[in-house]
């Protein structure tokens, strides 16, 4: 299925039901892509999210923060008749672009969106199913809508299945 | 499109297309200096622009790009990274070596080295230019070279100042040696001091 392809900004959530929608989120770097579905009630949801936590000022209903962004998926999710115990929850990104020394506060960006996001979707009871995090390249997220199936893709390699 | 953020008026803007324009015509006589021939800059442009739409400006964010990225202490802040595509990144490489059109195939790590050189060349003397107009020092981070998709590149500014700031002053220039030319992006993300610090001095010059 070819499908239409959503694109899910820096900082965005899309959600859908349609199942020829495909949400995909583009270039991860430290950024991290959580994509949520329910099988049952057949919607799909993606994340792409930017920082680890919203700071004091920000809108706490921000997606552009992988705390306050779960949380809100997850709620877009259940007001389209989602049921989080039957959610399954897939993480793509949270690389550490910058190798090179010197670069300290842009190197743990990455790890720390990834804790982040595994430490609330701990505390919401969202086990992640699978996950492909860490290491210092960029990747593409896919999520569709007709099945769930989520895949990953690095610069130059082949979509697979995550 | 996003609103500018606060204290990056139109003012700020054309003060900062000031330095630009001069800081890149510096870097090219750096360029030339170290190439032993004239290497020029031309069509110099800056904008100001939301952070989420640099990857749809650079072939989408997936596009295999190369950044050279500093970032930038003292009593200025913030980051540059010079941007190209691949393709435009091995062009430079020939550009700066003097090598035929074609000659740099794939991007070892002397053509990497290279690459640094240029994105050190220009963040320097853009630096320059700046602290000789406001009176600000600063001093650059050695460059870092990253080759992957631009959104990940681009993640790297938006780790380190989206929390503070939603836009970049992107600066698009074409190096120049003999009938070759090169299209580069430069982007300078002023800190919020730094940005506060080019109010205050913009406010003393007008004051005279």
């Amino acid at each position: 299925m070819t499908g239409d392809s959503l694109t899910v900004g820096l900082g965005e959530v899309k959600l859908s039901r349609d199942p020829s929608d495909v949400l995909v989120a583009y270039g991860l770097g430290s950024c991290v892509g959580i994509g949520m579905y329910d099988p049952a009630a057949k919607v799909a949801g993606l994340l792409h999210a930017v920082l680890p936590e919203h700071n004091n000022g920000a809108d706490p209903a921000s997606s552009k923060y992988v705390d306050s962004g779960i949380k809100g998926l997850l709620n877009q999710l259940e007001r389209m008749g989602a049921d989080r115990k039957r959610l399954i929850v897939r993480m793509v990104g949270g690389a550490n672009m910058l190798t090179a020394p010197g670069f300290q506060q842009t190197l743990s960006i990455g790890d720390r969106n990834v804790a982040s996001a595994r430490a609330v979707l701990a505390n919401l009871n969202l086990r992640i199913r699978a996950e492909e995090v860490g290491g210092n390249v960029g990747r593409t997220m896919r999520l569709y809508v007709c099945d769930g199936r989520m895949t990953m893709r690095m610069l130059g390699g082949q979509e697979r299945e995550i | 499109m996003a609103e500018a953020p606060v204290g990056v008026d139109e003012q700020i803007r054309v003060l900062l297309q000031v330095m630009a324009g001069e800081g890149i015509r510096k870097a090219a006589e750096g360029f030339s200096g170290m190439l032993g021939e004239e290497l020029s800059v031309s069509h110099s442009q800056v904008v100001l622009i939301p952070l989420v739409e640099i990857p749809m400006l650079l072939g989408g964010p997936e596009a295999e790009s190369v950044g050279i990225y500093l970032q930038v202490h003292g009593e200025l802040g913030g980051q540059m990274m010079l941007v190209l595509p691949y393709q435009k990144a091995m062009e430079l490489t020939d550009l700066m070596i003097g090598a035929p059109v074609g000659t740099t195939t794939h991007l070892g790590s002397l053509e990497r080295s290279a690459l640094a050189e240029a994105g050190n060349i220009t963040g320097t003397f853009f630096l320059n230019t700046v602290a000789s107009l406001t009176g600000l020092g600063a001093r650059p981070s050695p460059p870092a070279v990253m080759v992957d998709m631009v959104g990940a590149i681009i993640d790297i500014i938006i780790a380190v100042s989206g929390s503070v700031s939603d836009h970049v002053l992107m600066i698009s220039s074409s190096f120049l040696r003999g009938g070759r030319e090169v299209e580069a992006s430069f982007w300078v993300i002023p800190d919020v001091a730094t940005l506060e610090a080019f109010v205050k001095h913009e406010a003393e010059y007008d004051r005279g």
